[in-house]
C-alpha cells in the first residue's frame, strides 16, 4: 500500500507538469526549433563537407541520434531553474506540506522532464524522416528509444535539480547550465565519433553519460548492432539512479 | 484532547541568526491563534517547523497530539497550509489545482470528485472551475489556495499572512471565510500577520513576536486594557478647564493651550458624565475625542518598537513580488 501511494504521488507530480504542457503546447514546439536547426543547417552543411568519418552511414544518419539526445538535455539541464522558480513562487513549500515524500517530488519532476523530452524526440524523428534520413523504425527500436529518452531526461534533470539545491538561485543556475551543456554535448559522440578526438578528450567522452545515451540510440535507430546496448543501458540506469538519489537527498536544502 | 498545538522551548538557529529563540505556547482545539509581529520576527519559521517543513534546532512540538518531530507524515496528513506567497499554479485551471492536491492527499474516485465540488462551492469558485488561474484576481487566488488546503478537511489550518497584498474587500472576504470555517467545522487555526486590524478582528488570542521571542500572549482586548485604557482629549476655550478636570478626580496626562488629555477606563461611558460635571462647574466644552488603545500600542509597550520597522531586503522583495503577481 505504501509503495502504491508513493508511486501514485510520483505520477501526480508528473501529471501536474503534463497538464501544463497540455494547456500550452507552444513551449514544446518552440523547443523543437533549435535541434531542428542543428539537423537542417549544421547537419546538411557537414554532410556536404564530408569531413567527419562516419563509416558506412551518412552524416545525417550518424548525427540524428545525437540531436535527439541533445534536444532532451538542452531542456533537462535547465530544469533546476524551473524548480528554483517554483521555490521562489512558494509552490514547493506548499507541495512539501502535503504527505508527499520529497523523493517522490524529485522523481515526479524528473519523469515530467523525460516526458517533455519524448514529445521533442518524436518531432525530431518525424523531421529526420521528412529529410529522408534512413532510420530503423521497428516497434522494438521505437520502444527502446522511448525508454532511453525518458531515462536521459530524468538523468539530466535530476542532475540539474541536485545543482539547484546547492546553487539556489536562478542566475547561478543559468550560468552553470550554460557551462555544463557545452562540454556535455561536444565532449560526447553526439555529432562526431569519439575515435577522432585527441586522447585526453576521449577519456572525458567515455566518462560522459551522454555518450552512452547517444550510443544506445544510435545502435537502435541506425546501426542495428546491439552488442554494446547492455553496457549502455547499465550505465544510463545507474547514473540516473545515482543522480535521482542525490537530488532527493539535497532537495529540502533548496528551501532554506 | 483540548490542546491542538503544544510548543515548548522551540529554538531554530541559522548560521547567521537566531530565527526562533526559545518560544513556548499552546493553542486549544477550535481556537484561532495569531502570531503578530514585524517581518523577520520568526513567525513563518515557527509555522514551517509546526508543519514539519524544517527541523528545529531544539524544543518540543506536538500538533493534534502527534509529536511533529517523530511523525512528520502524520502531521502533514492532518494539516492544511496556505503559505504567504502565491502558491497556486497559473498555468492550469482552478479545478486542476485542487485536483492535484486532492490526489496528493490520497483521495480517490467519487469521494475525491465530491470533495472538490464541495470546496469549490464553499469558496464560491464553482463558476470559474475551468478557468485558467492566471486570469484570476488576487482574492480569487487566495480563495483557491484555501480550497486546495481544505479539500483534505484539515483539523488544523496554518495561514501565513492570509490577507497580504489583497485589496480591502478581498481581505474582509477572507476574514469572513476564516471565521465561518471555525464556526462550522471547529477547525483550529494558526495564522501569522503583521496587520493589527487582522489580528484584532480574527484572533481569540494573539502572541506578539519580536526577534524570535514571544513578548506576550493574551486575548486582544485584555492586551489593550493592559496598556492602560482609553485616552480622552477635551478641547475648550474656558480658562478653568485643567483645574476643573483635576477637581473632578481624573488623572490628566498632558495639557496644552485649550485642550487636556486624561486617562480612563471605558471612555464611552465616562464622556456624558464628565461633560455634565464640567458644565455644572461652568466650563463649556468645544469638542471631545476618544482614542482607544490599539494593538500597535500593545506592540510598542512589549517590544519597544512600532510594528512595520525592521524586515530584510529579501522579505521586502518577496512581499512586492507577491503583490505584483497578484495585481498582474
Amino acid at each position: 500500500m505504501k509503495l502504491r501511494r508513493y508511486l501514485s504521488s510520483v505520477f501526480v507530480i508528473a501529471e501536474l507538469e503534463l497538464r501544463k504542457i497540455r494547456h500550452d503546447q507552444s513551449q514544446i514546439w518552440l523547443r523543437v526549433i533549435q535541434p531542428a536547426l542543428w539537423l537542417t543547417v549544421f547537419g546538411v552543411t557537414f554532410s556536404a563537407i564530408r569531413s567527419i568519418p562516419t563509416g558506412q552511414y551518412t552524416y545525417l544518419q550518424f548525427m540524428t541520434p545525437g540531436i535527439l539526445a541533445q534536444s532532451v538535455i538542452f531542456v533537462a539541464v535547465f530544469y533546476g531553474v524551473v524548480v528554483v522558480w517554483e521555490r521562489d513562487m512558494g509552490l514547493l513549500n506548499k507541495l512539501l506540506s502535503t504527505p508527499t515524500p520529497q523523493s517522490a517530488i524529485v522523481i515526479g519532476k524528473a519523469l515530467a522532464a523525460g516526458v517533455r523530452g519524448l514529445f521533442q524526440a518524436a518531432a525530431i524523428v518525424v523531421l529526420a524522416l521528412i529529410m529522408k534520413v534512413d532510420l530503423i523504425l521497428t516497434p522494438l527500436s521505437i520502444l527502446g528509444v522511448f525508454v532511453i529518452i525518458l531515462l536521459c531526461g530524468m538523468c539530466f534533470s535530476s542532475m540539474s535539480i541536485a545543482l539547484a539545491s546547492v546553487l539556489r538561485n536562478r542566475e547561478r543556475m543559468m550560468g552553470i547550465g550554460q557551462a555544463i551543456m557545452m562540454p556535455l554535448f561536444f565532449a560526447s559522440n553526439a555529432i562526431y565519433p569519439i575515435s577522432i578526438m585527441p586522447g585526453w578528450l576521449r577519456v572525458i567522452a567515455v566518462g560522459n553519460p551522454l555518450s552512452y545515451v547517444v550510443d544506445a540510440t544510435r545502435s537502435l535507430l541506425v546501426t542495428g548492432d546491439l552488442s554494446s546496448l547492455g553496457v549502455d543501458m547499465l550505465v544510463i540506469c545507474l547514473t540516473t539512479a545515482a543522480l535521482v538519489s542525490l537530488a532527493s537527498l539535497g532537495f529540502r536544502k533548496i528551501l532554506s | 484532547m483540548t490542546e491542538a498545538v503544544v510548543v515548548e522551548n522551540l529554538v531554530k538557529n541559522y548560521p547567521t541568526a537566531k530565527a526562533v529563540d526559545g518560544i513556548s505556547f499552546t493553542i486549544s482545539a477550535g481556537e484561532i491563534f495569531g502570531l503578530l509581529g514585524p517581518n523577520g520576527a520568526g513567525k513563518t519559521t515557527t509555522i514551517r517547523i509546526l508543519l514539519t517543513l524544517i527541523k528545529p534546532t531544539s524544543g518540543k512540538v506536538s500538533v493534534l497530539g502527534v509529536d511533529a518531530l517523530a511523525h512528520p507524515g502524520r502531521v502533514r496528513q492532518m494539516a492544511g497550509y496556505v503559505p504567504q506567497d502565491v502558491s497556486v499554479d497559473g498555468e492550469i485551471t482552478c479545478y486542476e489545482n485542487i485536483l492535484i492536491y486532492a490526489k496528493l492527499y490520497g483521495m480517490r474516485g467519487d469521494q475525491r470528485k465530491k470533495r472538490i465540488e464541495e470546496v469549490l462551492e464553499y469558496l464560491g469558485l464553482q463558476d470559474r472551475a475551468n478557468s485558467m488561474v492566471n486570469t484570476f484576481s488576487g482574492g480569487m487566488m487566495r480563495r483557491l489556495e484555501l480550497a486546495q488546503s481544505l479539500v483534505n478537511r484539515p483539523k488544523m489550518l496554518f495561514l501565513d499572512e492570509p490577507s497580504i497584498g489583497l485589496d480591502p474587500n478581498a481581505r474582509t472576504a477572507i476574514w469572513e471565510l476564516v471565521k465561518k470555517l471555525r464556526a462550522e467545522f471547529g477547525t483550529t487555526i494558526l495564522l501569522t500577520t503583521h496587520d493589527m486590524a487582522e489580528a484584532d478582528s480574527l484572533c481569540d488570542r494573539i502572541g506578539i513576536m519580536d526577534r524570535g521571542r514571544l513578548a506576550v500572549i493574551g486575548n486582544p482586548s485584555e492586551l489593550k486594557c493592559a496598556v492602560g485604557g482609553d485616552v480622552l482629549t477635551i478641547n475648550s476655550e474656558a480658562p478653568g478647564l485643567p483645574a476643573a478636570v483635576r477637581e473632578l478626580g481624573y488623572s490628566t496626562i498632558g495639557s496644552s493651550n485649550g485642550s487636556i488629555e486624561l486617562l480612563c477606563a471605558n471612555g464611552e461611558s465616562v464622556i456624558p458624565r464628565l461633560l455634565e460635571n464640567l458644565r455644572a462647574k461652568g466650563v463649556e466644552t468645544a469638542s471631545v475625542s476618544l482614542k482607544k488603545p490599539t494593538l500597535d500600542d500593545v506592540f510598542l509597550k512589549y517590544t519597544g518598537a512600532r510594528i512595520g520597522e525592521g524586515g530584510s531586503w529579501k522579505q521586502a522583495r518577496r512581499t512586492r513580488r507577491t503583490f505584483r503577481r497578484l495585481t498582474r
